[in-house]
């Protein structure tokens, strides 16, 4: 049964000097850095931090180099997000763009957009967006109703995103909508790169999260002109190329490193003298950690071979989330502390913040229900 | 991956272990034609050096062939024989041919009689050991790591079986051993107990894996409501938890069977046992509950699986054993971060 065999992943060691360099550069740049900071993980906002990045290469890694890219391997890029993540560092504003938009835009992007747009995310210097999701239209995506309807030199777009993350400082949208009627549930739906800086008629508000953060934002087209040359890939082809992003969305190290501040702080406190029964969970735990990191590297492995292991990636990231989300949970259950926002200690900072995360991890990119019925039928159920 | 020996061993076991075979194994009967076919095909040389008569293919690939006897719920020492094999050969002793099996040796006492080295102890809960020639243990003496081909024949044995009806055999040890029995460790070995804990772990995530494709063609076939089962969420999340705890673990057991020899060996194979053992208390019980009442016949073959994957769980370091190994090492490692831990787990095991 193909699904639950992951290819062993090619040696790591091969990237230790690549390793060692990040470590430095992360242990110089964010020597300050607190642990309260470090716990909003991937979601921490620098555009600094993300130029300095680039500056050493470690943005558009696998791009070609004709577009400002490194032209280096998946499992080299690996390297790197893991150091990155699991220091905690400020990654988002290159985030996305390194991750899947640009990814896309090289895959199915003209000449010209590739030439625009491409080189730029590899100097770290754009923050992109996803318009994915509609106040009526979240694990359903096909219920998408932003309608993109065309009309001389373009398309007006009308239609409301929803909980797009870091749209109020982002350069670019990729905007998910429809683009005509179809039969077929998935089809008439088009991608476009929607420049948010240069483009009128478009109003971006704030959705406060439950922990007080500003990270969702509320999208809305009225009457949006786009020039033709925002189409991104073929008109109609937008589900598939949206399905073809989800291997290198879902499978990241970021899908189960999301925690990992709390961890550091954890054993920081357990270190001096633990329990057996302290040492059995950092035990289990350290198993669990393990293993994902072997999942996820032999999924960038197959994505390094050109292969689309949605399926394996689904599991990645169920798996992943279960244990991101226990985090809290397993602290809690070794040391009596109480959470407090803000923090007495950078342990009750790190606890607060991540207890008031997690509930979004087995929601954002494809919640819980939508990828196990995804593996369930990848598993043959009829 | 193709390999041409893990198709030679699909093929056999597809063709001979059969519903009846294992339950005649687990009423006691030995299924001596099918051991004739195993060792034939030289399966239980697989780990051995070329030179000793192994296939000349990576420890990886040798050790496939645990998982699929676990796929195939084999009755019959064929994962302890692979070991045994590499031990000996490990200390340059003949390898006897025929059915071995191991066992951990912390609690033989050796002592130097004459010219003589003399073991005597007890050893619990060995497997197959009554169908088994030979047990192979490593016991210490003056400090050093002695491998032991104890024959079975010399031994008093105190016959127990397993949750599947597998024996596991108590044997009184009290021999003196002859030359060509002993043998010295000549560099570092892992303990019986880790290789133990590797076999374990693959036979788990072969099981499992039938566990599972058992129980996705029960959620296809079986009609209730007017339709079947599958087609319902609670049904297809249940498979799919099952989906990621077996593929957990089948991947933390190859990435042990991958880092076999190596210096990771010691952390990858703590967190392959662990992460295998937890996973069949969840394989199981979800299994069982897809199958319902008919899963939890005799009749119904899903109990030979199920009950090997929890026997299989408490062999060679339970869950709690292999947790507390690794944190220990997690906690008292000289890396600065819990991070640095992890990455170097994989790649040179814990820091002397």
């Amino acid at each position: 049964m193909s699904l639950t065999a992951f290819p062993p992943p090619p040696s790591c060691t091969d990237y230790d000097d690549l390793r060692q360099e990040v470590r430095a550069f992360l242990a110089e740049e964010l020597a300050d850095f607190p642990p309260e900071k470090r716990a909003e993980s991937w979601n921490g906002f620098s555009r600094d931090f993300s130029r300095k990045l680039a500056r050493r290469g470690w943005v558009g890694m696998t791009f070609p180099k004709e577009y400002g890219g490194h032209a280096r391997s998946a499992l080299e890029r690996y390297v790197v997000s893991e150091e990155l993540l699991a220091a905690g560092a400020p990654v988002i504003s290159h985030w996305i763009a390194d991750r899947q938009s640009g990814p896309l835009i090289l895959a199915k992007g003209t000449d010209e957009q590739k030439r625009r747009i491409v080189p730029r995310i590899a100097a770290g210097e754009l923050c992109f967006c996803i318009g994915m999701s509609e106040p009526d239209s979240g694990s359903d995506l096909a219920a998408t109703r932003t309608v993109a309807t065309e009309v001389d030199g373009g398309f007006r777009i009308n239609g409301t995103k929803v909980w797009t993350t870091y749209a109020h400082v982002a350069d670019y949208m990729i905007l998910f909508c429809r683009t005509g009627k179809s039969d077929d549930r998935h089809g008439g739906m088009s991608q476009f790169l929607v420049d948010l800086k240069a483009t009128d008629h478009i109003s971006i508000s704030p959705i406060i999260d439950l922990g007080g953060e500003h990270h969702f934002n509320q999208v809305v087209f009225d009457n949006t002109f786009l020039p033709s040359d925002a189409l991104l890939g073929e008109k109609g082809e937008g589900w598939s190329q949206v399905m073809s992003e989800l291997a290198f969305e879902r499978s990241g190290p970021e899908r189960f490193l999301s925690s990992f501040a709390l961890i550091e702080e954890l054993i920081r406190l357990l270190r001096e003298d633990a329990t057996e029964a302290q040492q059995a969970e950092i035990g289990r735990l350290s198993a669990h950690l393990m293993v994902l990191r072997q999942m996820s590297r032999s999924v960038a492995g197959m994505l390094n071979e050109g292969k689309n292991p949605s399926l394996q990636a689904a599991i990645v990231k169920d798996l992943g989330a279960l244990f991101e989300q226990d985090i809290p949970r397993l602290a809690r259950s070794l040391v009596t502390r109480p959470a407090v926002p803000g923090g007495r200690d950078s342990y009750a900072a790190v606890l607060a913040y991540t207890e008031l995360a997690v509930p979004s991890f087995s929601l954002r990119g494809g919640t819980r229900e939508i990828l196990r019925g995804i593996i369930a039928r990848g598993l043959g159920l009829r | 991956m193709d390999s041409m020996i893990h198709d030679m061993a699909e093929r056999l076991f597809r063709d001979h272990v059969t519903h009846r075979l294992r339950e005649d194994a687990a009423s006691g009967q030995f299924p001596e034609a099918l051991w004739m076919r195993i060792e034939e095909a030289g399966l239980a040389m697989a780990l051995v050096p070329e030179a000793a008569g192994g296939f000349g293919v990576l420890p990886g690939e040798a050790l496939g062939l645990v998982r699929i006897a676990g796929a195939h719920g084999l009755p019959l020492p064929l994962a302890e024989t692979l070991i045994a094999n590499a031990v000996l050969a490990g200390a340059n002793l003949a390898l006897p041919g025929g059915r071995l099996t191991i066992a951990e040796g912390e609690s033989l006492r050796l002592e130097r009689r004459g010219e003589k080295i003399h073991a005597s102890g007890h050893l619990t809960l060995v497997p197959f050991a009554r169908w088994a020639n030979r047990i192979v243990t490593i016991a210490v003496l003056d400090g050093a790591d002695y491998v032991l081909s104890l024959p079975v024949k010399e031994l008093a044995l105190d016959p127990a079986q397993d949750l599947a009806g597998m024996p596991r055999d108590d044997a009184e040890v009290d021999l003196a051993l002859t030359e060509a029995d002993v043998g010295v460790v000549s560099r570092p070995v892992e303990g019986m107990r880790a290789l133990g804990a590797l076999i374990r772990s693959l036979a788990i995530a072969g099981a499992m894996e039938t566990i599972l494709e058992m129980s996705v063609q029960y959620a296809n076939d079986r009609v209730q409501f007017g339709r079947p089962i599958g087609k319902f969420q609670a049904i297809q999340h249940y498979l799919a938890t099952m989906a990621g705890e077996t593929a957990a673990s089948r991947t933390a057991a190859e990435m042990a069977a991958g880092s076999y020899d190596t210096p990771a060996f010691a952390l990858t194979v703590a967190a392959a046992k662990a992460r295998a053992g937890e996973a069949a208390e969840k394989v199981g019980a979800l299994a069982h509950q897809i199958h319902g009442a008919i899963g939890y016949t005799q009749e119904h073959s899903l109990h030979h699986f199920t009950k090997r994957i929890w026997g299989w769980r408490d062999e060679f370091g339970t869950e709690l054993d292999w947790t507390g190994e690794l944190g220990r090492a997690a906690l008292s490692s000289p890396h600065d971060t819990f991070w640095h831990f992890i990455t170097d787990s994989a790649v040179q095991g814990a820091p002397a």
